[in-house]
């Protein structure tokens, strides 16, 4: 294109950058925001089902129906705080919305500190599984040496910059699903069908107590970790106000049908006694063992066939199934737990980022790296605290409950302000629209209430609060990190004359 | 001959138009894969020095372009977006589009009812008079 034209002497320009220099981009549909959100949640399954045995025995599948129940619940209040508010932030973007400013800080520090759980435990859980190819990897003090290594190699993986593959959380979502599907129907077809009494013998005789099965519905609430990845995620979805609600829904159809599968093929393949003992770590891995010794392919093919080559077909298919399966477990398990870590570390990035665009936390904490752009400060100091929480790992045997504990205490409180959030905001602003607002809603003095956040903020509160009394570790551990994220708060904003409790400006984020 | 376009400018203004401005530009680019860019320009009061940052304009200009990315989004393309500071729109617009090396300029204009002939506005004017490549102008329905 030739040109004659030049400015005049007064036509003078400036380029201004752009507000979010790195903005978020608005690229996943409903299927991507489901993979990603399923990608946390469903990983969840591979530990949290022998942390709940480990409690609540053979009411392992009763008290992860009553916690799904509740996630059903939760689901739905972070569907219609994330259709409204389609922003990073998650509770604390409710809160700040719903309460104020001191209410989102303490929501936001206590899902940073689930964040960090999150990371501790599926790094710590991982090398269970690679067990299968190396015995001395399930060992605690091994595992919890590679553990430590898994967070400080992903640590410097996101502060370098990774880029999430969308396509790659599609994938193994996918793999998950078709094998637990596969699990599921194998437990289901050729044990649970022909001896019912295996699994209800194992439920009924192996009853916990009150209290375990109470720390138990507590506990299991961890099956469901990661449900408010969705709503962080918001900011980079497309038409987010209606992508996220149905992404969330599926999620839920999807979660409670895997889990109560998965629930009934343990306990039609083993013991609860067995999962707590030699399989707590690993159920999934148990699960799959327990196929290749109960299934035995010959007489499946012989039920199903009376032609000798179709016998052999069917015995090489089904042999050929069994042997797979344990690997596939093993292979497919840590890599999604190590996906699991990574995307807690990812978590934190989006949190901060929110938090620090709020004035929650230091603008400082917020700031993006010149090199790598990336928030490198919390990363290493969350991924530097996830490390000592695996500690007790080299000493303690029961590290593993000691880290449900503390991810209850974090994600509960955590869920329990999303639902507050929302019922506040029915009051507080009830013309707001709502794309996706829940149904099922009572009148109390004019205002439509919805049930199900009456009943999650009641029944979260209740079960973090049995894990205040009964769990000292969680509760000491856990308040002093909330009583920390408080004094950085509040130093904070005293430093930058920023109202102590009243919502501060939004603010641009700082280049290091 | 049908001509070849490589780079598209889309100068957003926060009309109702844009949306559509941007989707017929990612459109017309998917053939040849051209580059999109869509740019807002703030006018500074000649009172102001031109970098000073108005934040009520530049929140005002964030939401514009946010916008116009979203509708590329939702046409399966990617663009790039800008945001100037100039004293006029017009010579602003058309810089972008000799830096850049712009083959077309699509331009949202609203109709205004007045007396006489339709009032495009200064920018449109002076892009359609000094622009040096081709430019499309796209009236938004008057509904």
């Amino acid at each position: 294109m030739g040109t004659d034209w030049h400015p005049k002497l007064g036509d003078k320009f400036v380029r201004r950058p752009r507000a979010k220099a790195h903005p978020l981009r608005r690229a996943l549909g409903v299927f991507g925001l489901f993979s990603a959100g399923y990608g946390n949640v469903g990983s969840s399954i591979y530990y949290a089902l022998g942390l709940v045995a480990l409690i609540a025995f053979g009411a392992t599948p009763v008290v992860l129906l009553i916690a799904g129940i509740f996630f059903i619940f939760t689901a739905l209040s972070y569907a219609e705080g994330t259709a409204m508010m389609p922003e990073a932030g998650g509770s604390a973007s409710f809160a700040r919305h719903g309460f104020n400013d001191l209410f989102a800080s303490v929501a936001g520090w206590a899902l940073a500190f689930s964040y960090i759980v999150t990371i501790a435990i599926s790094a710590y859980t991982a090398p269970a599984y690679l067990g299968y190819f190396w015995q001395p990897l399930a060992e605690p003090v091994a595992g919890t040496f590679v553990a430590m290594g898994i967070i400080f190699f992903l640590m410097c993986l996101n502060i370098i910059g990774v880029k999430e593959s969308s396509i790659l959380n599609t994938f193994f979502a996918l793999l998950d699903v078709i094998t637990q599907i596969i699990i599921i129907l194998l437990a289901i077809l050729f044990i649970f069908a022909p001896h019912p009494e295996i699994f209800s013998h194992n439920v009924i005789g192996n009853w916990p107590s009150a209290s375990g099965l109470i720390l138990g519905i507590a506990i299991a609430t961890l099956a469901y970790t990661g449900v408010d990845t969705i709503s962080q995620l918001s900011e980079e979805t497309r038409r987010p106000t209606i992508t996220a609600p149905r992404a969330m829904i599926l999620m839920i159809v999807v979660v409670m049908i895997l889990f109560s599968g998965i629930s009934v093929a343990a306990f039609s393949t083993m013991t609860p006694i067995e999962m707590a003992s030699e399989w707590a770590r690993d159920p999934i891995a148990g699960i799959a063992q327990g196929l290749s010794i109960a299934i035995v392919p010959e007489e499946i093919a012989a039920g199903l066939s009376s032609n000798p080559a179709g016998i052999i077909v069917i015995t090489a298919f089904f042999g050929g199934i069994l042997k797979l399966l344990p690997i596939l477990v093993a292979v497919l398990a840590t890599t999604i737990l190590i996906i699991a870590t990574n995307a807690g570390l990812m978590g934190i990035s989006r949190l901060t980022f929110a938090l620090g665009r709020f004035q929650l936390i230091p603008l400082t904490l917020s700031k993006v790296h010149h090199k790598f752009r990336t928030p490198y400060k919390p990363i290493i100091l969350f991924s530097l605290v996830a490390t000592l929480l695996l500690i007790p790992g080299f000493f303690a045997p029961n590290t593993f409950v000691i880290l449900g504990g503390l991810y209850v205490f974090g994600c509960l409180f955590s869920f329990s302000m999303a639902h507050a959030s929302i019922l506040r905001l029915r009051i507080k602003h009830p013309e707001l629209p709502r794309p996706f607002k829940i149904r099922g809603n009572i009148k109390i003095r004019g205002y439509d209430l919805p049930l199900t956040a009456i009943l999650g903020v009641a029944f979260t509160s209740a079960v973090w609060l049995a894990v205040v009394i009964t769990q000292p570790y969680a509760r000491w551990v856990g308040f002093g990190w909330m009583a920390f994220g408080l004094i950085v708060y509040f130093a904070f904003r005293y430093r930058k004359r920023l109202p102590l409790i009243h919502s501060a400006q939004e603010v641009k984020l700082p280049v290091d | 001959m049908m001509m070849e376009i490589k780079n598209i400018l889309v100068p957003t203004n926060g009309g109702g138009a844009d949306e559509e401005v941007i989707e017929l530009a990612c459109s017309l680019a998917r053939k040849s894969k051209a580059k999109v860019y869509a740019v807002y320009i703030i006018e500074v009061e000649r009172s102001l020095s031109l970098d000073t940052q108005v934040d009520s304009e530049t929140e005002k200009a964030e939401k514009i372009l946010t916008h116009a990315e979203d509708a590329a989004v939702d046409a399966d393309y990617e663009i790039e977006t800008d945001l100037l500071q100039a004293r006029d729109a017009g010579p602003a617009i058309v810089n972008e589009a000799v830096e850049r090396k712009i083959d077309l300029i699509i331009m949202a204009t609203t109709y205004k009812k007045a007396p006489g002939i339709p009032e495009l506005g200064k920018a449109v004017y002076y892009v359609l008079k000094e622009a040096p490549c081709r430019v499309l102008l796209y009236r938004d329905s008057i509904s």
